[in-house]
């Protein structure tokens, strides 16, 4: 027997002094200890018996982890209450308090049996395991546990009798259980709120066995065996035990989809006012999803050429009809918007279509102007059918003569009156013979007869003709253009020979007097033909002189020059003599003629005085916006303002369009494209030509774009990632290209490869219905 | 030839550029169509040349025109770097790079302010990133497992009124209440905010919601959202899940017809209404909804016609801050009963102690509670130079309210939340628990909740077009054809995750400071790497 008295009068053994001791008298083989303890930590582990004989302990007052590392074999008895972490790792000895145990009791104890007789601390079983090789650990409590009991126990059982605990709310304390994944926990009395992962069960039959087999011994050990009875009562008590891991497996709570259909606001919290499949789209969508649909627009823009042109030649349509072998319908269709392809396109046209032509930024402008001189001696047949409307237009110069032949094709009875004794205008009169072969335009003249168009030259319209014209006739064309050349009052005006009369004579064949040295004022491009005739008449020089920047077409520059004219700007003259001409600056020009050619006036004293006709400057006529002066009364031409031959064909034809309306009492405007933006065409397809290597201009239609009118090439049908473009050919020979919507996702590949822009991508303009105002409850 | 002009816009002009792959691509149009912006369109590129391949120079001319995808240049259908085109390009031929040379803020004026949505682009540093939890209990006191202990997460909603304010009597020997108490919800300390009907898409909206319904319903995690100042659904005001549901009020009333005439059909209360005076994204100016945004249900809900909607800068019935509390929140108690608490929401500002202490002094005790948002707060659509010009951070201003009720000895009673930016780094727990230590109670968010439904935008200028109702994901649009992009189910389930995971982080960072409840003013748990901040916010420096 070791006996140890720790205190011997005020002198207390130490912890270590006392173990070493201990530790000894193991080594020595004693078995049977005694200690009087005084606070000392660890008494009783780990020790064992080198012979395997029982070691038995019998202490006082111990200090904290009495039974620490405890072994098996090793039987603690405490006489009273303990410290804290009684059987701290206990591994196999049996220890018994029969008072109170402090926090921590039985923590981390995987073997053995510990019996308290009292009440366990805070943390009591926390960490308790069980090693599957041993017998699992047990912890005996007499009364209750303190706060956070059992916190993450891995295996073992713990017994919570509950007895003398009726003051407390729990016998567990708070919180307890946390992180306890393995053992059992039995309990009789209040067991507190509980994690979620650990199930309160009542007894198994092999839980009763369980603690009817160990109860006895326990209330023996803590010598409180009147108790047996009362603990026996298995109603009372449930275990406690953590979901297994299998079991901890959450179970599947009903995902984000069930959870709306099945417990979310019916049809959703929107269904009020949003219509909604709660279907999910993909970025890529055909049909009324695509974000964008594409539409085949042709010729729902005008080309360059076309819109550049004042007369409004389509000149993509002719090289499409002749792309497709319809020569003669690219022929014919020039003449549906002008009765001088030859004179004018072909001829003195400075051609603004091939200033403006797409292919012009890629190589050279396509040949327009020598394509229409195709149509100039074109056949074209009378209308078949006659309306029996009369039209009288007055002044035979292009823009009378366009009015004339659109409304004589069209059926009407047209008589063009004018005071000269040659129909022809300007073109007959003034342009010289050298730029315009007189041949062709009198063939042109023929034809504009050919369908219909009678002629009354040396026909001056005075008030009274003017008056018995409106009174026959269903509607008046006046069209007699700019007759009177203008000039500024400058000194020596009387000296002036007026440019106009002067070519009119000359084309007349009547050779006017022409000086050695001719000073022309004006080098625009009628300045230039004064030039040319001075030249023909016999001048050794001739001066152009002008304000600005001669407006005259280079051609007509380089030909004067290329006689050995001169052209003087800025000048602005001021005085006229014998001897010349002089300018603002006190430059002097010598000169024996001086011709004024800086444009014409109307002479419009034939109309009636009526208010309604309106006038700029008391010159040109204020048409309405259907060319209309009067009821029935239409202009073209100069008589507006001065232009081109072209504007006046133009013109001739925009009021050949108001007569019509007007005769057939309709409102509608004359038609006019948008010209094509330039981004819409893709011009990289076409390969540049050398200058130098320009084919026919019949063969032309290779290299047109054919901008804003399909030319067939197949670039969308081809490139369509999704096969929704098919052609369909009409039974006229004429075709479509149709995208399938149910194809079609909108992503624009058939505007951006397609080199005409025809194709157009565009917001998808079908509406969703799925928002609403929802409906009064 | 192509004539370009030197002012001519051009895309290295734009804030994004196309970086495009014609080797790789197979013109196959998903990029082109799926585009919402129309900022890249198709064209045909000329590649001509002449070669020689002989042994002496012969020119060889080849001529080849392809299809290619190019960029639009252009100041209003410019890319937004949103990356659809690199999401559905199955070729990796396409993506857009951000331009550093963009001059477009500069040449976009044209039409008066820029206008966008997202957040501050240039004002995106926080004082948030240079605080670390820097104060862990290591042998100095116990700290808790995260995993394992139980954690108390809830936040007041509502007045709290001191101990001795409390309307108790003794009666037969037992405490009665005596008198009314203003309401308290004990909510997440997650709040999840103001974004209206109409900003967002019917489906991002309801998405949100239903998360929050799903967080309650099978998570127990009570957060709570509000409405943003669009109304509220009809049919979610009259179902159970309204207690879940925080409703706006903001300057410009709207959807409140609705709400009202839905008073009588509600089968239970709120979870509170939120007072809007401003917000951080844009403070002093109101709300805005471009035309594009206002469909029909969105016309319907606020009772007006199809145009850009612009709230007053301020309510125009309050002029002062004892105003706002004596008729604004008065009416608001009022609405529900007094069982409803009531907050205010007010944009992060110099001036903003002054006005908690005045709401600490409401001798009504009806203010349940005051929201500061900061600078990085998102929206829907702002004036660009309010969105990057004005505000303020939120975060020294949180902790100058919380010391402001400290030195009162009136901490806690009107509840203190902060938004604006949380979570702009992905952390938004950190965010939360950062400014709960300084003294908020919650916070509040918004923005990275559409960004878990899958927005793109960032605060280095990406996408930041939600003002334009062409968001390519069909949060904040109303065009059907992109809203029926946006998977609400697999959003909600993302806003779930996200949660549970915020949950989780939020108790990773109390444990090891030993809070198993929210650390309200543990400012103790906090350093700062930047003696600036640690000197403003009063904690450790450290380096």
């Amino acid at each position: 027997m070791f006996k140890m008295e720790t205190m011997k009068g005020h002198d207390r053994m130490s912890t270590q002094d006392l173990l070493l001791a201990i530790g000894d008298a193991v080594q020595n083989g004693e078995t049977e200890f005694e200690i009087a303890a005084s606070g000392q930590h660890d008494i009783g582990g780990p020790l064992w018996n080198k012979d395997g004989k029982p070691l038995h302990f019998h202490v006082t007052n111990p200090g904290q982890r009495v039974g620490s590392m405890c072994m098996p074999n090793t039987e603690i008895f405490v006489d009273g209450s303990a410290s804290a972490d009684v059987g701290w790792l206990n591994s196999g000895g049996i220890i018994t308090v029969t008072g109170d145990a402090g926090d921590t009791a039985g923590h981390c104890s995987s073997g053995g049996k510990i019996y308290i007789g009292g009440r366990g601390g805070t943390r009591t079983g926390s960490l308790m395991k069980h090693d599957p090789l041993y017998e699992e650990p047990e912890l005996w409590i007499l009364k209750n546990v303190g706060s956070f009991s059992f916190e993450f126990m891995g295996g073992g059982r713990a017994v919570i009798c509950g007895v003398d605990s009726e003051a407390f709310d729990t016998v567990l304390g708070e919180r307890p259980c946390v992180g306890m994944v393995g053992g059992v926990v039995y309990v009789r009395g209040e067991v507190p709120a509980l994690p979620a992962d650990i199930q309160k069960l009542p007894l198994e039959q092999e839980d009763i066995e369980f603690l009817a087999g160990g109860m006895e011994t326990f209330l023996e050990k803590v010598r409180r065996p009147e108790l047996l009875d009362a603990l026996s009562d298995w109603s009372e008590w449930q275990k406690l035990r953590p979901l297994t891991a299998a079991e901890k497996k959450p179970k599947p709570l009903p995902d984000l989809k069930s959870f709306r259909l099945r417990e979310w606001v019916k049809g959703g919290i929107f269904s009020d006012v949003a219509h909604d499949d709660f279907a999910v789209h993909p970025t890529l969508n055909t049909g009324l999803y695509r974000l964008r649909v594409p539409s085949w627009d042709n010729a729902k823009y005008a080309a360059p050429c076309e819109f550049n042109c004042p007369t409004g030649i389509p000149t993509q349509r002719r090289y499409d009809l002749i792309r497709l072998g319809k020569t003669d319908e690219a022929i014919q269709l020039e003449l549906d918007y002008t009765p001088f392809p030859g004179s004018v396109c072909g001829s003195v046209c400075p051609n603004p279509c091939m200033d403006a032509c797409t292919r012009g930024g890629i190589d050279e402008p396509i040949q327009i102007g020598p394509l229409g001189y195709l149509s100039a001696f074109a056949k074209v047949e009378p209308p078949k059918e006659h309306t029996g409307k009369k039209i009288a237009v007055i002044g035979g110069g292009v823009a009378g003569l366009s009015t004339a032949w659109q409304l004589a094709r069209k059926g009407h009875t047209v008589t063009v009156y004018d005071e000269a004794a040659h129909i022809g205008g300007k073109l007959e009169q003034v342009i010289p013979r050298g730029r315009l072969s007189h041949e062709l335009l009198e063939a042109e003249l023929k034809r504009i007869e050919g369908v219909g168009v009678k002629f009354v030259p040396d026909c001056k319209v005075d008030k009274a003709k003017f008056a018995e014209l409106q009174q026959e006739c269903d509607a008046v064309v006046v069209a007699t253009g700019g007759t009177k050349s203008r000039y500024f009052n400058w000194e020596g005006v009387e000296r002036l020979t007026m440019g106009l009369e002067y070519l009119k004579a000359i084309n007349r064949g009547e050779h006017p007097a022409t000086g050695k040295h001719v000073v022309v004022i004006g080098a625009g491009n009628s300045g230039m033909d004064t030039c040319r005739g001075a030249y023909e008449m016999g001048a050794e020089t001739v001066v152009a002189v002008d304000v600005q920047k001669p407006a005259a077409f280079q051609k007509e520059i380089d030909y004067i020059e290329g006689l050995g004219g001169k052209l003087v700007w800025p000048f602005f003259t001021t005085k006229i003599t014998a001897e010349g001409v002089y300018g603002n600056d006190g430059r002097f020009i010598p000169a024996d003629q001086v011709i004024v050619s800086i444009g014409e006036a109307p002479e419009l004293d034939f109309l009636p005085d009526d208010e309604r006709i309106k006038k700029f400057r008391d010159t040109w006529l204020i048409p309405d916006a259907n060319q209309s002066i009067l009821p029935g009364v239409f202009t073209a031409g100069d008589t507006i303002k001065p232009g081109r031959l072209t504007d006046a064909i133009g013109s001739g034809r925009k009021a050949a369009w108001a007569v019509e309306q007007y005769l057939a009492g309709t409102d509608e405007p004359f038609p006019q494209k948008q010209r094509i933006p330039a981004d819409r065409l893709a011009t990289a397809y076409f390969e540049r030509c050398h200058h130098c290597e320009l084919c026919d201009p019949v063969d032309d239609h290779t290299r047109c774009v054919s901008c804003g009118t399909c030319r067939d090439c197949k670039m969308c049908l081809e490139s369509c990632p999704q096969k929704a473009i098919t052609r369909v050919e009409k039974e006229d020979g004429s075709w479509e290209y149709q995208s399938d919507p149910n194809r079609c996702i909108g992503c624009g590949i058939c505007a951006g490869v397609c080199p005409c822009g025809v194709w157009t991508i565009q917001d998808n303009p079908e509406p969703i219905k799925m928002y609403s105002t929802g409906q009064k409850a | 030839m192509q004539t370009v002009m030197t002012q001519d816009v051009g895309v290295n002009d734009l804030p994004w550029k196309i970086d495009y792959h014609p080797e790789r691509c197979t013109m196959c149009g998903s990029c082109v169509a799926s585009c919402s912006f129309k900022a890249i369109k198709v064209g045909v590129q000329r590649r001509d040349m002449t070669v020689s391949v002989e042994n002496q120079p012969k020119p060889l001319k080849r001529h080849e025109a392809r299809p290619v995808i190019q960029q639009v240049a252009s100041l209003t259908d410019y890319c937004r770097g949103c990356g659809i085109c690199e999401k559905v390009c199955p070729n990796q031929a396409i993506k857009p790079v951000r331009n550093p040379d963009t001059r477009k803020t500069l040449l976009s004026k044209d039409h008066g302010p820029i206008k966008r949505g997202g957040r501050t682009n240039l004002n995106a540093q926080r004082a948030l990133d240079t605080i670390v939890v820097g104060r862990i209990s290591q042998m100095t006191d116990p700290s808790l497992d995260a995993a394992r202990h139980t954690f108390d997460m809830r936040a007041p909603f509502g007045r709290v009124l001191s101990a001795k304010e409390l309307p108790f009597k003794v009666e037969n020997g037992r405490l009665v209440q005596a008198g009314h108490t203003p309401p308290v919800h004990w909510i997440y300390p997650l709040i999840f905010s103001d974004m209206s009907i109409g900003a967002l898409s019917t489906r991002a909206w309801e998405a949100v919601a239903m998360a929050v319904g799903y967080l309650n319903e099978h998570y127990h995690i009570p957060v709570r959202m509000s409405s943003g100042e669009g109304g509220m659904p009809v049919k979610l005001l009259e179902s159970d899940y309204l207690k879940y549901f925080i409703i706006q009020i903001a300057s410009g009333h709207f959807g409140w017809n609705r709400i009202i005439k839905a008073m009588p059909h509600m089968v239970t209360d709120p979870a509170g209404i939120l007072i809007k005076i401003g917000q951080g994204a844009k403070p002093g100016d109101g709300g805005l909804l471009p035309e594009a945004k206002v469909a029909e249900h969105v016309q319907a809900i606020r009772g007006v016609p199809k145009a850009t909607l612009a709230s007053p800068p301020n309510h125009q019935g309050l002029y002062s801050i004892e105003e706002s509390v004596q008729k604004m929140h008065l009416s608001m108690n009022a609405a529900f009963g007094f069982r409803v608490p009531v907050a205010i929401k007010c944009a992060a500002s110099a001036t903003s102690v002054s006005v908690y202490n005045n709401l600490l002094r409401d001798p009504y005790h009806i203010c349940g509670g005051f929201f500061i948002d900061g600078i990085q707060g998102g929206t829907g659509a702002a004036n660009e130079v309010s969105l990057d010009h004005t505000g303020h951070p939120v975060v020294s201003k949180i902790r100058d309210c919380y010391l402001a009720a400290v030195k009162q000895g009136r901490q806690g009673q009107i509840p203190l939340y902060g938004g604006g930016g949380i979570g702009m780094t992905g952390d938004a727990a950190a965010d939360a628990f950062k400014m709960m230590c300084l003294g908020a109670n919650g916070v509040f968010c918004g923005k990275f909740l559409i960004q878990l439904l899958g927005c793109v935008g960032n605060e280095q200028g990406r996408c930041n077009a939600c003002n334009t109702g062409k968001c390519p994901m069909g949060i904040c649009s109303q065009d059907p054809r992109l809203v029926k992009r946006l998977d609400v189910d697999r959003g909600a389930q993302k806003i779930v995750d996200y949660v549970l995971t915020f949950d989780t982080e939020l108790k990773k960072l109390m444990a090891p400071i030993g809070n198993s409840s929210l650390p309200i003013g543990r400012s103790d748990a906090l350093v700062s790497t930047d003696k600036a901040v640690a000197d403003r916010l009063g904690i450790q420096y450290v380096c």
